[in-house]
């Protein structure tokens, strides 16, 4: 069995705000393998983005914080770290991007010295041989006279380039693991499907795992090894890709590939869509949080909220659909496995 | 560049333009028209027809106005009705005055106010926060003078530690020991009403840098929170700080009117409410004017700091985004 | 910022309200903001101030028995609570309480009429400038120039130097110097609108599209309009009581907060109380009307953007009136 690099474990989180706690994400847990790709996908709101920033240990100064659960990156847990510790994995072991990548970038600074900032932090370089190897990575990352790029101001490069930008800054110390947030939603088609190319090449040059955070179904087709999908702040089913793709079992998921637009669709024919809003985490409603949006749902869907059930193997989804369904062991209500083992 | 300066100046010509036809529209819009204002009282109809003949008065106003322009272009501000003083003669040392008090006080608010507002910023709410939002509040909210006139009643009549007016003493003209006994309690009213804005807008100014997404990604390159926030957050709040900080140099010149009024302090603003009540038209005009051109610079110069500390603003260029 | 922002503003967001509970209808955005500002403290204790004040000067004859114009030499300078005179009567004896009454209703009303003239002028303005664009936009645009190039305190104390120091006129100076922002506001909401989609529509199928634009205009910037106006409200409070203090406001035997300190001020000597009584009135009303405008700002829209607009609009009546 490969080596687990990062194990979340029903981790809960989630703001403070003047009214109580929201909570953003209860009892998630994803692993990643060493040299995985894990997506996880949901659209806006269902806090995929909250999780990445809860393992970065970011989250604290989003006004939100960790409230329960545990994060093991090599064995080691995060949340019991202080933020003075969480600074050596950070941009070291740990490496983040953004989904805007034209305001990631701090405009005030050349993007050779934000590559080199990195690499003077955690390989304790001199500035000098800093901005050479920062000079290296914008090469490495494809970008075409890197030397002259490299003394450049942000707004001066376009947005593919500003991602790749981006994509050096978070490579330059060759982290573990790279949590990659919507990385080519705000860019163009076509630059969209060279980014993903870099980040695959990159991963197979580097050897790192990819925790890749998306609401699009089809940058997970690409990446993908395994897939977490997330709703209203909890993973409802999880999968490897082709067994999500092939048999996608929770409603949500199945709604969520059928809006995908495809191309061998009839024209004209009209564009799935899944009826109603993902709740505001204040209204979240009673049993199941995909109830009211359900097509299925039944009386049990409305009181009680589902347990992640076994699907096949190692695929689970958190339905009702699924108790006593095939799985290997037949989960029962009072047995709540653990989704990711 | 150059373009950008050529426009912005021309620009600022017309402006200024404007206001010497404001200023001089609005003397001889007055009731009784520049006659009665200008000249002096108690004359006898042919001497005044004689005095407005002799001053120029009887033209045309499109005449009069050009050679007032004219005489302005050259450095000549004129006289005053009474005593036939230049105006340039009062104006100079008026200035320097206001500018030492003016100057003291902007000086210190800045460094008061600079590094207690990203301070708070940093920690908001809390106790330091809530006191400058509370110094915030009465520093808009309070009458400046009345504050000056309750500082006077304690300080200088109650516990007389300090000098209740002036610039100097009445025998210590010229002695900085004694200016600096003068310019505490006037200070110390000008750098409240300051400091109510510049911290404030220092504290909002970083509070919006910290949300943006660049800060987030120096966090997560692991650069530690102190760095953060006076490396990668300062540089970019402290633009429009500049910016407003240019915009207020004028005040160096243009000086306090109330608050020189209240402590008698021999400034322009002081100087121009004076000259109001004597009703000396031309040096109010005077004064209006030059305030108005150091405006217009200031403007124009906070326009090129933005330029200088923001590397996004190309000048002349379309598309050179703002913040 | 992105995710973790949209989902703290889900929690309070109409849409998701309206999401769980599709039945009802959601409530109008004046409802909306009545709740949120009802539980705003401050800005509730700025309401009851504000009203306490408004009735006092409403019932300004039937609080005191005393005419606050009486000259009285005999009875000068009464401590407080001598002969029924509540708070004392000042050097020409006078009382003080009676004065104090009648003066707010002066400063209520400059206050209010400041901010309703400068909204009429302003709104007119701005939407002419926004609407027809081009060359009368330009001219508009470079008039607000000139206005905010001028010193405005200099302007004031001239034009009341020049015409005469009429209450009327204070009104129409203050007016003259307030609209500003206003029209800006105005303006830019109404560029905002020629934009949209369904003012194109309308042009498209030949309707007058001023009214359409005007009618939204209306809806979209009512309230920031309405927040300028509360905080124009305060400002002008602040300038009346500056120019009076200066002696070119309101003049006897009328009565004004700003009067009253300067007669204060010459008689500090004599009674220092005299000098605490207005500043605290004219603190406390421009206190409250500020808290009501930061309430009704909270209660519509409680974004970062907007407060830095609201300093630079505090900045600009601390130049005005303050300094």
């Amino acid at each position: 069995m490969a080596e687990k690099l990062l194990e979340i474990e029903n981790l809960t989180a989630g703001f403070l705000t003047m009214s109580g706690t929201v909570k953003a994400t209860e009892q998630v847990s994803i692993s990643i393998d060493k040299g995985q790709t894990v997506c996880l996908v949901g659209e806006s709101g269902s806090g995929k983005s909250v999780t990445s920033l809860a393992i970065m240990r970011l989250i604290d100064y989003s006004g939100g914080a960790i409230l329960d659960g545990s994060i093991k990156f090599r064995g080691e847990d995060l949340t019991k770290r202080s933020q003075a510790e969480m600074i050596q994995t950070r941009g070291n072991k740990i490496a983040m991007i953004f989904q805007d990548p034209m305001s990631s970038l701090n405009p005030v600074f050349t993007v050779g010295d934000q590559i080199a900032e990195s690499i003077m932090l955690h390989r304790k370089k001199g500035k000098k041989e800093a901005r050479k190897m920062a000079v290296d990575m914008l090469r490495l990352v494809g970008i075409p006279a890197p030397e002259i790029r490299a003394k450049q101001y942000p707004h001066e490069l376009s947005g593919g380039m500003c991602q790749r930008v981006v994509i050096a800054i978070a490579l330059a110390c060759e982290p573990d693991l790279l949590i990659a947030d919507e990385p080519t939603t705000a860019l163009d088609v076509t630059v969209q499907a060279q980014i993903l190319d870099l980040l695959r090449s990159l991963q197979k040059e580097l050897g790192m795992s990819i925790l890749m955070i998306t609401h699009d179904m089809g940058v997970a087709a690409e990446m993908a090894d395994r897939i977490a999908v997330m709703y209203a702040g909890i993973i409802v089913e999880e999968g490897s890709a082709s067994d999500i793709f092939a048999r996608p079992s929770h409603p949500y998921t199945e709604g969520l590939l059928k809006s995908v637009p495809g191309l061998e669709g009839a024209r004209g024919e009209e564009l799935f869509t899944i009826k109603g809003n993902i709740p505001g985490l204040s209204q979240l409603p009673e049993g199941c949080r995909f109830h009211p949006r359900c097509p299925h749902a039944k009386e049990i869907c409305r009181e009680k909220a589902p347990p992640a059930f076994t699907v096949k193997g190692d695929h689970h989804a958190a339905c009702w659909m699924y108790m006593g369904d095939g799985g290997e062991a037949g989960w029962t209500i009072e047995s709540i496995p653990e989704v990711s083992r | 560049m150059t373009e950008f300066f050529i426009r912005r100046t021309l620009q600022s010509v017309l402006v200024l333009f404007l206001i010497t036809l404001v200023t001089f529209g609005l003397i001889h819009a007055a009731p009784g028209g520049p006659f009665q204002i200008m000249l002096s009282p108690g004359l006898t109809p042919e001497a005044l027809q004689m005095q407005a003949h002799n001053m120029g008065l009887d033209r045309p106003l499109p005449i009069q106005y050009f050679s007032w322009l004219g005489d302005l272009l050259q450095g000549d501000l004129g006289y005053t009705f009474k005593n036939h003083v230049a105006i340039g003669d009062i104006l100079w040392p008026t200035i320097k005055n206001t500018f030492i008090l003016m100057g003291v006080a902007w000086l210190l608010t800045l460094i008061i106010a600079i590094p207690w507002g990203i301070y708070n910023s940093t920690k908001e709410y809390s106790l330091s926060d809530q006191t400058a939002s509370f110094i915030s509040y009465i520093g808009f909210a309070m009458p400046t003078f009345w504050f000056g006139i309750i500082l006077q009643q304690i300080f200088s009549i109650k516990l007389d530690w300090l000098p209740l007016a002036d610039m100097y003493s009445m025998d210590k003209e010229g002695q900085v020991g004694n200016l600096l006994l003068h310019l505490i309690l006037p200070v110390t009213v000008l750098t409240l009403g300051f400091l109510a804005a510049y911290v404030k807008y220092s504290r909002a100014s970083m509070l919006e840098i910290l949300d943006q997404d660049y800060v987030r990604t120096a966090r997560a390159k692991g650069v530690r929170e102190g760095k953060v926030i006076y490396k990668h957050a300062l540089r970019n709040a402290l633009i429009p700080v500049i910016t407003i900080v240019a915009l207020d140099l004028p005040l160096l010149v243009a000086g306090a009117a109330l608050t020189e009024s209240v402590f008698n302090w021999p400034g322009m603003g002081r100087l121009f409410v004076q000259m109001a009540v004597a009703r000396e038209y031309s040096v109010l005009m005077a004064i209006t004017l030059l305030t108005s051109v150091i405006v217009i610079l200031g403007n124009l110069l906070a326009d090129l700091l933005y330029a200088v500390v923001d590397p996004r603003v190309q000048l002349g260029k379309k598309g050179g985004k703002s913040a | 910022m992105s995710e973790a922002n949209m989902q703290t503003s889900a929690v309070i967001s109409p849409v998701e309200v309206q999401a769980a509970k599709p039945l009802e209808r959601p409530p109008g955005p004046w409802r909306t903001a009545w709740s949120k500002f009802r539980r705003n403290p401050y800005a509730m204790t700025g309401l009851v101030v504000l009203l306490v004040f408004i009735v006092s000067g409403l019932a300004a004859p039937w609080l005191t028995k005393y005419d606050p114009a009486k000259i009285d030499l005999l009875y000068a300078n009464l401590k407080a609570g001598t002969d029924a005179h509540l708070l004392g009567t000042d050097e020409m004896g006078r009382d003080i309480f009676a004065r104090l009454l009648y003066s707010a209703r002066v400063s209520l009303l400059v206050g209010f009429a400041v901010a309703a003239g400068s909204v009429v002028i302003g709104t007119l303005v701005g939407s002419f400038s926004g609407y027809f664009g081009g060359f009368i936009d330009t001219c508009f645009m470079r008039l607000v120039d000139v206005m905010n190039s001028i010193p405005l305190l200099f302007l004031n104390i001239l034009v009341l130097a020049i015409f005469g120091t009429e209450f009327s006129y204070m009104i129409i100076v203050l007016i003259l110097t307030s609209w500003m922002s206003v029209a800006r506001l105005v303006r830019g909401t109404f560029l905002q609108l020629r934009e949209m989609q369904y003012v194109e529509a309308a042009r498209a199928i030949g309707v007058s599209n001023f009214g359409i634009i005007f009618r939204h205009l209306l809806r979209n910037a009512s309230f920031p309009i309405i927040v300028n106006a509360t905080l124009m409200v305060g400002a002008a409070i602040l300038s009346e009581s500056a120019l009076s203090f200066l002696g070119l406001g309101i003049q006897a035997p009328q009565t004004s907060w700003g009067l009253m300190l300067s007669n204060a001020q010459e008689f500090m000597l004599v009674d220092p109380l005299q000098a605490v009584y207005p500043g605290v009135c004219i603190l406390l009303v421009v206190l409250a009307v500020n808290f009501i405008g930061d309430g009704i700002q909270d209660s519509l829209n409680p974004r970062q953007k907007m407060s830095e607009r609201r300093i630079d609009r505090w900045r600009k009546s601390f130049l005005k009136s303050k300094i």
